[in-house]
C-alpha cells in the first residue's frame, strides 16, 4: 500500500513539474500584461515540433533541438505579441478581443502544423536512457531530469523578476504601465519581452513532453487545459503560487488515477476548479482584491 | 437604408429566397449545406444574446448545444420517446444546464468568466466520455431514430422535410430573439453590458439578468442540438471541442456582435465558404487558418462585424 501509494505520489511530482512549467509561463503572461493567453498550449507543441526537425529531421543531436524548440516557440511568441495582441492595447473590451485572438493564433499554429509536419506521430528520444529510483520507486532518467529542471528554471525566473532591471521592469508594468513608462521604462519591449519568455517556457516544455508523449498538432490541448486549472487553483496572481499550485494539482490528479480511475480524474478537476472559482475567485493562495 | 428597410423588409426577403432555395436547388448536397447552416446560424445568433447583447463573456455555449445533441439523442435513441419530443426536450435540459453554469458566472467577472464557463464545457465533454455506456464515449452514438411526420420520413425527397424543418427552426428563434431584444428586458440587458454601475444603480440586478440572458439564450441553441443529432443522426463529443466553438465564434465576430442578424447572414456565408475551400486540394486544413485570419483581421479592422462595414458604407443608415 505505502509502495503504491509513494508510486502515486512521484508520478504526482513529476506531473506537477510539468505543469508547473506551462502555467508558470500563462502567469506571466497575465501578470504583466494582462492577457489569458490561449495559444499557451499550441505553443508548447510549436516548440516540440521544431526540436523534432533540428534534433531528429536535420540530426543535429537533442540538445540542439531542445534549445531551437525553445527559441523557435519564443520567437513565436513575440510575433503572435506584436500583430495579435498590440494592435488592442487600450480597447475598452482587450481581454475579450485577446481571448479571441489567441484562440486564432491557437487554431492557425495547429492546422499549420497538420499541413507542415503531417499528421504521422512524432517523437524525441530521451536526454538520457535508464532509470532512476527515487524513494524506491524506480522513474525514467528523462522524468528525472524534468524533475529537476522544472524547479530550477523557476527560481530562475523568479531571481529574474526580482533581481534584475529588464525583470523589475516586467513586474512594475504589470502593476501600472502609465508609471512604468514615466519612469523610463519601455513598455512595448516589456510586454514583448514578457511573451517571449512565456513562449519560450511552453516551448521547453513542449521539446522536454516530447521525449514522453507523441507530438502530434493537438498535443498542446490537454496541457493548456491542465495549466488553466492550475492557474485558476493558484490564482493568477504570483509565480509562487502558480508553481506551488502545479504541484498540488499533479498530486491530487496522481491520487485521483489511484482512486477513481482515469475516466473520472478529468471530471473531478473540473468540478474542483468551479468550486474554486466560485468561491475563491483569486485562488487558493490568492489575497481579495 | 431606412430602418424598416434594414430591420424588417431585407429579412423578409431573405426569408422569401429561402423558401424557394429547394425549388431551384434539388441536390441533396447543397441542401444538407443549407440545414447545417441553419443549425450554425441558431448557436451563433442565440450565443450572440448573451455575448453580444448582455456582454457575457460566455466561452461555454458550445455546453448547450452539445447537451441538446446528447439529450435528444438519448431520449430518441435509448428511451425511445418521438424525436419531435426528444428535439424540444434537447431545449429544457440546455436550458437547465444554462442555470447550473449561470449561478457562478454571475458572481465572476472579467477573465474568471470566460474560465469557468469553459470550464464546464470541458467537464461537460469528460462527463459524456467517462458515461461510455449511455452516450458512447469517445464513438459517440449513432443510428438514432429519424423524423417522420405520419408516414413521411423528412430524409426522402432530397432532405425536403428536413430543410424546411431547420429553416422554421431558425425563424422561430430570430423572432424569438427580436422579441427578447425589443422588449425592456432586451434593454436592461444592454445597459448591464454598457454601464453595469449605472444600470445597478437604476434597479436592475446585474446577476439576475446575467442568468436570465445565459437560460434563454441556451433554450434554442439546445433545439438546434437536438435537430443536430436527430438529423444527422450521431451524436459524437466532438461538439464540445475548439473546432466547433472557434467556428461558431467567428461567425458572432464577423456577423457583428450585438446585431441580430449579424451572426445569422455570417453562419450561412461561412458554412458555404468553409464547404468550398474544403472542395480545393490542399485546403481542407488550410480553410480553418483562412477563418481564425478573417476573425483577426475582422476584430483589427472592423470591431462591429461585417455588417458594420456596410451600414458605414451606406451612408443614409446614418442618423
Amino acid at each position: 500500500m505505502t509502495e503504491t501509494l509513494l508510486a502515486t505520489l512521484v508520478s504526482g511530482v513529476v506531473l506537477g513539474s510539468l505543469y508547473a512549467l506551462m502555467a508558470s509561463g500563462l502567469s506571466v503572461v497575465w501578470t504583466t500584461l494582462g492577457v489569458f493567453n490561449f495559444a499557451h498550449g499550441a505553443l508548447m507543441m510549436f516548440g516540440a515540433y521544431i526540436a523534432w526537425t533540428v534534433s531528429e529531421a536535420a540530426g543535429l543531436g537533442l540538445p540542439a533541438g531542445i534549445l531551437a524548440g525553445t527559441a523557435g516557440a519564443a520567437f513565436a511568441g513575440v510575433v503572435i505579441e506584436r500583430l495579435l495582441v498590440r494592435p488592442f492595447y487600450g480597447n475598452r473590451n482587450m481581454l475579450l478581443v485577446t481571448v479571441m485572438t489567441t484562440l486564432a493564433a491557437m487554431i492557425i499554429l495547429e492546422k499549420g502544423a497538420q499541413i507542415i509536419w503531417g499528421a504521422r506521430l512524432k517523437q524525441l528520444p530521451r536526454l538520457i536512457d535508464g532509470e532512476v529510483s527515487l524513494l524506491g520507486v524506480a522513474i525514467s532518467a528523462h522524468e528525472a531530469i524534468l524533475l529537476v529542471l522544472a524547479p530550477a528554471v523557476l527560481i530562475a525566473i523568479w531571481r529574474f523578476t526580482v533581481l534584475t532591471n529588464t525583470g523589475r521592469s516586467l513586474r512594475a508594468v504589470g502593476q501600472n504601465q502609465d508609471s512604468a513608462a514615466l519612469i523610463g521604462i519601455n513598455v512595448p519591449v516589456a510586454f514583448a519581452l514578457a511573451f517571449g519568455l512565456s513562449a519560450a517556457l511552453a516551448g521547453l516544455t513542449g521539446a522536454l513532453l516530447g521525449s514522453i508523449r507523441f507530438i502530434t498538432p493537438s498535443m498542446g490541448a490537454e496541457p493548456l487545459v491542465k495549466a488553466m486549472i492550475v492557474v485558476i487553483f493558484g490564482g493568477l496572481g504570483s509565480l509562487g503560487a502558480t508553481a506551488g499550485a502545479a504541484y498540488i494539482i499533479g498530486i491530487i490528479e496522481a491520487l485521483l488515477i489511484l482512486w477513481l480511475g482515469l475516466y473520472w480524474t478529468p471530471f473531478v478537476l473540473f468540478l474542483l476548479m468551479i468550486v474554486v472559482l466560485v468561491f475563491r475567485p483569486n485562488g487558493i493562495f490568492g489575497g481579495r482584491e | 437604408m431606412t430602418p424598416t428597410v434594414k430591420n424588417v423588409a431585407l429579412p423578409l426577403i431573405c426569408l422569401a429566397l429561402l423558401l424557394v432555395v429547394p425549388a431551384v436547388v434539388s441536390d441533396s448536397y447543397t441542401r444538407h449545406l443549407f440545414i447545417i447552416a441553419f443549425i450554425y446560424a441558431i448557436i451563433a445568433s442565440n450565443w450572440n444574446l448573451s455575448l453580444g447583447h448582455c456582454g457575457v463573456f460566455n466561452f461555454g455555449h458550445l455546453t448547450f448545444f452539445g447537451v441538446g445533441v446528447y439529450t435528444a439523442a438519448i431520449a430518441a435513441k435509448t428511451l425511445g420517446v418521438s424525436p419531435w419530443i426528444s428535439i424540444l426536450s434537447g431545449g429544457v435540459t440546455a436550458a437547465l444546464a444554462a442555470f447550473i453554469i449561470a449561478a457562478p458566472v454571475a458572481r465572476l467577472k472579467g477573465i474568471y468568466v470566460v474560465l469557468v464557463t469553459f470550464a464546464f464545457s470541458q467537464l461537460a465533454m469528460q462527463l459524456v466520455l467517462s458515461q461510455s455506456q449511455i452516450t458512447g464515449g469517445a464513438e459517440g452514438m449513432v443510428r438514432i431514430p429519424y423524423l417522420k411526420l405520419g408516414d413521411y420520413s423528412f430524409i426522402r425527397d432530397y432532405k425536403l422535410g428536413y430543410y424546411y424543418a431547420g429553416l422554421a427552426l431558425l425563424s422561430v428563434s430570430t423572432l424569438f430573439l427580436i422579441a427578447v431584444t425589443r422588449s425592456p428586458f432586451g434593454k436592461s440587458l444592454t445597459a448591464v453590458r454598457d454601464a453595469e454601475d449605472y444600470a445597478a444603480s437604476r434597479g436592475i440586478s446585474v446577476s439576475r439578468q446575467r442568468i436570465l440572458v445565459l437560460i434563454l439564450s441556451a433554450i434554442f441553441t439546445g433545439f438546434a442540438g437536438g435537430f443536430y443529432a436527430i438529423y444527422l443522426r450521431v451524436a459524437s463529443p466532438e461538439v464540445f471541442g475548439f473546432g466547433t466553438l472557434s467556428l461558431a465564434l467567428s461567425m458572432v465576430l464577423i456577423g457583428g456582435t450585438g446585431t441580430t442578424f449579424g451572426p445569422i447572414v455570417a453562419a450561412l456565408a461561412l458554412t458555404f465558404a468553409t464547404e468550398s475551400l474544403a472542395g480545393i486540394r490542399g485546403f481542407e486544413e488550410a480553410r480553418f487558418i483562412v477563418i481564425a485570419v478573417a476573425m483577426i483581421l475582422v476584430l483589427r479592422v472592423a470591431p462591429g462585424g461585417v455588417l458594420g462595414i456596410l451600414d458605414r458604407l451606406l451612408p443614409s443608415a446614418r442618423q
